[in-house]
């Protein structure tokens, strides 16, 4: 077997959580257990995804890799890299749960911002921007915008910015996409056609994705593999892995599969799971 | 699979296009309506030491415009070179502050609260009598009023981007430069030009605050000295004249405006 190329060993987060203070003071800090012990390893090309209930933590692991917060305890690796290095080096990518673009900026230079901070010379951008407009178009067309590029995103609907936040993702060419709830603001009809995408992007580009979501059915649509987090004994402490769900369905796979009995059951396999995960609480 | 509209040109037609001047018209209809207004109300009162009308106050204008007039270019001069080197130090001000280290920052900016809570009148007799009576001092006066109205809102703007935005910029490594030029400023961008056209008015009001703590030209000094002999015509021309830099500055804030936020939600043609 290959060296995992998502490594989580052990690790913790710890939040300092402040509670406001009155006009006399009294305000107390506290720690917050968030993540516990967490340990996931994820092949190249393999699609994971992380299920749980609000607040259980699944936000933090991603955060964590990708390096945006510090583990308070652990290993974690990208891409046999620390965290940080690995989304600084474009090998890893995150997508938000919002689409978070910028809204000065048309769709085009949003999808460019990547290579427009990387350019050396990124304060002459006017001038250097034609070397990446072919770029931005490819990128553009594989999230079928491309026909809206020099529109400002605010025009454009929450699934196709969401898509361009996708673009925008893929800009570096990276090995790891890391999502966020991507999909949790749209439409049933909008989530259903992203979910295809993403698959067609998943199979076409050799990607290894880490997919965060509170969605049961998407997260076995989606996967190889269904890990649910869950809390502890007490409330207090944070949350880990608690249950795996194996899903061995044929890729490639398509809108059909969701008509298919091996469909459901994973599907029941990964609600008993989860409900399993809740009762430990 | 469900018909994705995306997939072909989005459907477009051509409409007029609003230019920055649009509202050009209706502020002439409103000067027009204030000048009949003011004429009619100061013939009924009837008493032109107290309230003269627009047309005694052309009259004036006309005796002695070329004089007006360069007193006029005289201000308009100390509140552009004011205002633009204020509002240039403010944003200057208020990127070194979130450069510099919190201790630091907190520092600096409680020096320039308590230098904003000196009475301004105090203030400006201070830089009459260290820059002199010429425009130096003036220009001064007017920068610290622009400084003050613009630093504090462009400080909370950079310093209050939306957090995932700066992950984002975390994420693909900005440096600082990049992450002020190309997310902090422009996010800060729309509150910045409305502070911006305060800043313009407090301008001409530091212009002509400084002319009345000394001065041997300007409106200022054309308001101060006609009061004297109690000419209310020409305190009156002064104030208008006054009033028509604040205007004409002001328009062109807000032109700039337009052009760099077609982006922003307050440019829309329609609001909820």
């Amino acid at each position: 077997m290959p060296p995992p190329i998502v490594h989580m060993e052990q690790a913790s987060k710890t939040y300092e959580v402040g509670r406001p203070r009155g006009l006399l003071g009294g305000g107390i800090q506290q720690a917050l257990d968030v993540v516990v012990n967490f340990s996931l390893d994820v092949q190249p090309g393999e699609f994971v995804s992380v299920i749980g209930p609000s607040g259980c933590g699944k936000t933090t692991v991603l955060f964590l890799l990708a390096g945006i917060r510090t583990p308070s305890a652990g290993r974690l690796e990208v891409c046999a890299r620390p965290p940080r290095d690995a989304v600084r080096d474009g090998l890893c990518s995150v997508i938000f749960q919002q689409p978070v673009l910028l809204d000065w900026l048309s769709v085009e230079e949003n999808v460019l911002l990547p290579l427009r901070l990387r350019d050396p010379r990124w304060w002459l951008w006017p001038g250097r921007r034609g070397q990446y407009l072919e770029r931005a178009g490819q990128l553009l067309r594989t999230v079928d915008l491309d026909a809206f590029s020099h529109y400002y995103p605010e025009k454009l609907s929450g699934g196709m910015q969401q898509r361009v936040a996708i673009a925008r993702a893929l800009t570096l060419d990276p090995q790891v996409l890391l999502l966020d709830e991507p999909f949790g603001a749209l439409d049933e009809i909008t989530r259903d056609r992203m979910n295809l995408e993403l698959l067609r992007l998943y199979e076409q580009r050799a990607l290894t994705i880490l997919f965060v979501t509170h969605s049961i059915e998407e997260a076995v649509f989606l996967s190889d593999r269904v890990v649910v987090m869950g809390r502890g004994a007490s409330p207090r402490t944070g949350s880990s892995i608690v249950r795996e769900v194996i899903v061995d369905l044929p890729r490639p796979r398509t809108a059909a599969l969701k008509e298919d009995a091996a469909f459901f059951q994973r599907v029941r396999e990964g609600r008993a799971a989860l409900r399993e995960a809740q009762q430990l609480q | 699979m469900v018909q994705d509209t995306a997939h072909s040109a989005p459907p477009v037609h051509a409409v007029p296009r609003r230019t920055p001047f649009a509202d050009l018209g209706s502020w002439t209809a409103f000067a027009a309506f204030v000048i009949v207004a003011w004429e009619i109300g100061s013939r009924v009162y009837n008493q032109p030491y107290l309230l003269p009308a627009p047309s005694q106050i052309i009259t004036a204008l006309r005796e002695d415009a070329p004089l007006v007039l360069y007193y006029a270019g005289i201000t308009t001069q100390e509140t552009v070179l004011g205002f633009v080197a204020g509002s240039a130090l403010a944003l200057l001000g208020a990127m070194l502050f979130v450069w510099l280290p919190r201790a630091l920052e907190n520092f600096l900016y409680r020096a320039v609260v308590t230098l904003n809570s000196t009475p301004f009148v105090a203030l400006a007799s201070l830089v009459v009598v260290w820059f002199g009576l010429g425009i130096t001092s003036k220009v001064v006066i007017a920068g610290l009023y622009t400084f003050f109205a613009v630093l504090y809102h462009a400080h909370k703007e950079f310093i209050s981007v939306d957090p995932m935005r700066e992950y984002l910029m975390d994420v693909y490594n900005a440096s600082w430069l990049q992450r002020m030029l190309l997310l902090k400023l422009p996010s800060a961008l729309p509150i910045i030009f409305t502070s911006l056209k305060g800043g313009v008015m407090a301008a001409v009001n530091g212009a002509i605050v400084g002319e009345l703590f000394g001065a041997f030209e300007g409106l200022g000094y054309m308001i101060l000295d006609s009061r004297y002999v109690g000419n209310t015509v020409r305190v009156f021309l002064a104030a208008v004249f006054c009033t028509m830099i604040g205007w004409v500055l002001l328009g062109i804030v807000t032109v700039a405006e337009r052009l760099l936020l077609p982006w922003h939600v307050s440019m829309a043609r329609e609001r909820p």
